[in-house]
């Protein structure tokens, strides 16, 4: 690993500055240099903040005085644009006349700044954090592949060191599949467990706020952060906050790794299939029971989550329909905003029973196996402008189908889930594995993840941009 | 059958565009018609209506 700053994450930055080895502007200092350097290729940041340095230098001048915040003092994150920020505009990746979000800080990017972050800017979201694409943000493996979505910017930024952490929102997978793309942590916590007071409503019963980080790590000290109880969040839980750094280190002999192999292990690519299986015997090796078991109700899903989330979505965007202002939508994101109207109450309530059918099955499944695993997605990253992609036997698939097949079910559930980097393809692309959990259980998803995270190599690679 | 199609839609588009929505949502239909033939008459549905929320939002007067 490099030992620039920028390429430094927040577990080894953190003790040294608090230590004052390192200075918080100088770490600044370098992700905007880094950013003036490379985001021109990469289009991460739809907005650097002009405040991020005296920002800085306020830490700096605390953490000298002895004020040591915590973790989080000093260190420079991106938040995704479709949280709402005090110093900064909020444009949900919406260039559309006539949409206005409040400048104010939403509960994320506020327990951020107490905690001392510096919020280094706005990172871009698909339009609305519908899809998975990021236009025009690239992958910083390869320019000329997408870094999924919808929080690609946060992806992409995180993986290429322009900020040691940033937020993302997950509705059917939109932090897991970018952090897959991109070689990063993305953790979707348990629905309840981090607050979406001020972020953009997409679906209101699947949207989830939460990290992507470089490290195992960095997303524990994150989520110790961000975890919490907000009554301005109504399905925000009041629920103690365990200390998440506590799960890290601890070895996982003994615990039982689940692992679905019916819908998670359907059509994948070749390589991905490879790296993920190599990970479960690893974690085999390592000392864990592997239980197989299936969750036939599965296949049913995707009607489930088109019925939720596009009802939901249209319900959100009424008024931006009857103002004609969807109109201006991007071309995919105004289809699916449109057609969410088609969606019955009846299917939509359907949804929501499958759903509970659905926890219901994981909860089963829980009562045998301490964690689930598998892959994030069953495809690396996709060219720009592709829409289909090979999969198993030459099967050509949808990106659009592809990308969320293994995420949204967690969505559905609520359960919390990770995915960690697991290798990489023959293109030199980043692959994903995916490790959820028993509700509020995050302590396990992160010790697994640890334990995965240490044996391997995969969290010192930089993308060569 | 249009006229019927843009009164559920409640959005006045010019025929092309409803055909493409209409295109756009088969396979979402698709979907959902799979789900509709699942049996779930005896689920709750997972949303539950909690009266007390409103009580608990410490930001308004």
């Amino acid at each position: 690993m490099t030992e620039e700053l920028w390429a430094q994450p927040i577990e080894q930055l953190a003790p040294a500055i608090r230590s004052g080895k390192v200075s918080p502007v100088a770490l600044t200092e370098a992700c905007l240099d880094r950013i003036a350097e490379v985001d021109a290729r990469l289009r991460s940041f739809i907005q650097v903040s002009a405040g991020a340095l005296d920002a800085a230098r306020t830490a700096e001048r605390e953490i000298a005085d002895g004020r040591w915040r915590g973790p989080l003092h000093g260190i420079p994150i991106g938040v995704k644009d479709n949280y709402f920020t005090q110093d900064m505009p909020t444009t949900a990746g919406s260039t559309a006349p006539g949409l206005a979000f409040p400048m104010r800080d939403s509960a994320a990017a506020a327990r951020l700044r107490n905690a001392g972050a510096i919020l280094i800017g706005k990172t871009r979201t698909h339009e609305f954090a519908w899809g998975n694409v990021t236009p025009p943000v690239a992958n910083p493996w390869d320019l000329t592949r997408v870094p999924s979505g919808s929080s690609g910017g946060s992806g992409a930024a995180v993986a290429a060191g322009l900020c040691a952490a940033g937020l993302g929102s997950d509705t059917g997978g939109s932090i897991r599949m970018p952090a897959s793309a991109c070689g990063t942590v993305g953790l979707k916590p348990t629905f309840g467990r981090v607050s979406r007071d001020g972020i953009v409503p997409h679906s209101w019963s699947l949207d989830h706020a939460g990290p992507l980080t470089r490290t195992v790590t960095d997303t524990a000290h994150l989520m110790q952060v961000l975890a919490g109880y907000d009554p301005a969040d109504p399905a925000c839980q009041d629920r103690a906050v365990p200390d998440y750094r506590r799960a890290l280190g601890r070895p996982i002999k003994g615990m039982t790794v689940g692992v679905c192999r019916n819908h998670f292990f359907d059509a994948l690519q070749e390589d991905v299939e490879k790296s993920v299986e190599q990970a479960i015997d690893d974690l085999a090796r390592a000392g864990a029971h592997i239980r197989e078991f299936r969750i036939p109700l599965l296949e049913y899903g995707l009607g489930a989550i088109f019925a939720i989330e596009l009802s939901s979505s249209t319900a959100y965007h009424d008024q931006s329909l009857l103002a004609g202002r969807a109109a201006h939508f991007t071309p995919d994101v105004r289809t699916l905003v449109e057609m969410g109207r088609l969606v019955t109450g009846a299917d939509y309530l359907k949804a929501e029973q499958y759903r509970q059918a659905l926890m219901l099955e994981y909860r089963i499944a829980f009562q045998s196996v301490d964690v689930v695993v598998g892959p994030t997605t069953p495809i690396t990253a996709w060219r720009h402008g592709k829409w289909e992609v090979q999969v198993a036997g030459g099967q050509q698939e949808s990106v659009l189908a592809a990308s969320w097949r293994f995420t949204y079910p967690y969505n559905l559930t609520g359960l919390p889930a990770i995915s960690v980097p697991c290798g990489f393809d023959r293109d030199g692309l980043p692959i994903g594995l995916q490790i959820a959990g028993r509700p509020f259980d995050e302590p396990a998803v992160l010790r697994v993840a640890h334990a995965y995270e240490r044996a391997h190599p995969w969290k010192n690679l930089m993308p060569p941009l | 059958m249009s006229d019927v199609y843009r009164d559920i839609l409640g959005l006045d588009l010019p025929p092309e565009r409803l055909k493409e929505l209409l295109a756009a949502y088969r396979t979402v239909a698709t979907e959902i018609q799979r789900l509709r033939e699942l049996d779930l008459t005896d689920v709750h549905p997972a949303i539950i209506f909690e009266p007390t929320a409103p009580y608990r939002r410490r930001d308004e007067p």
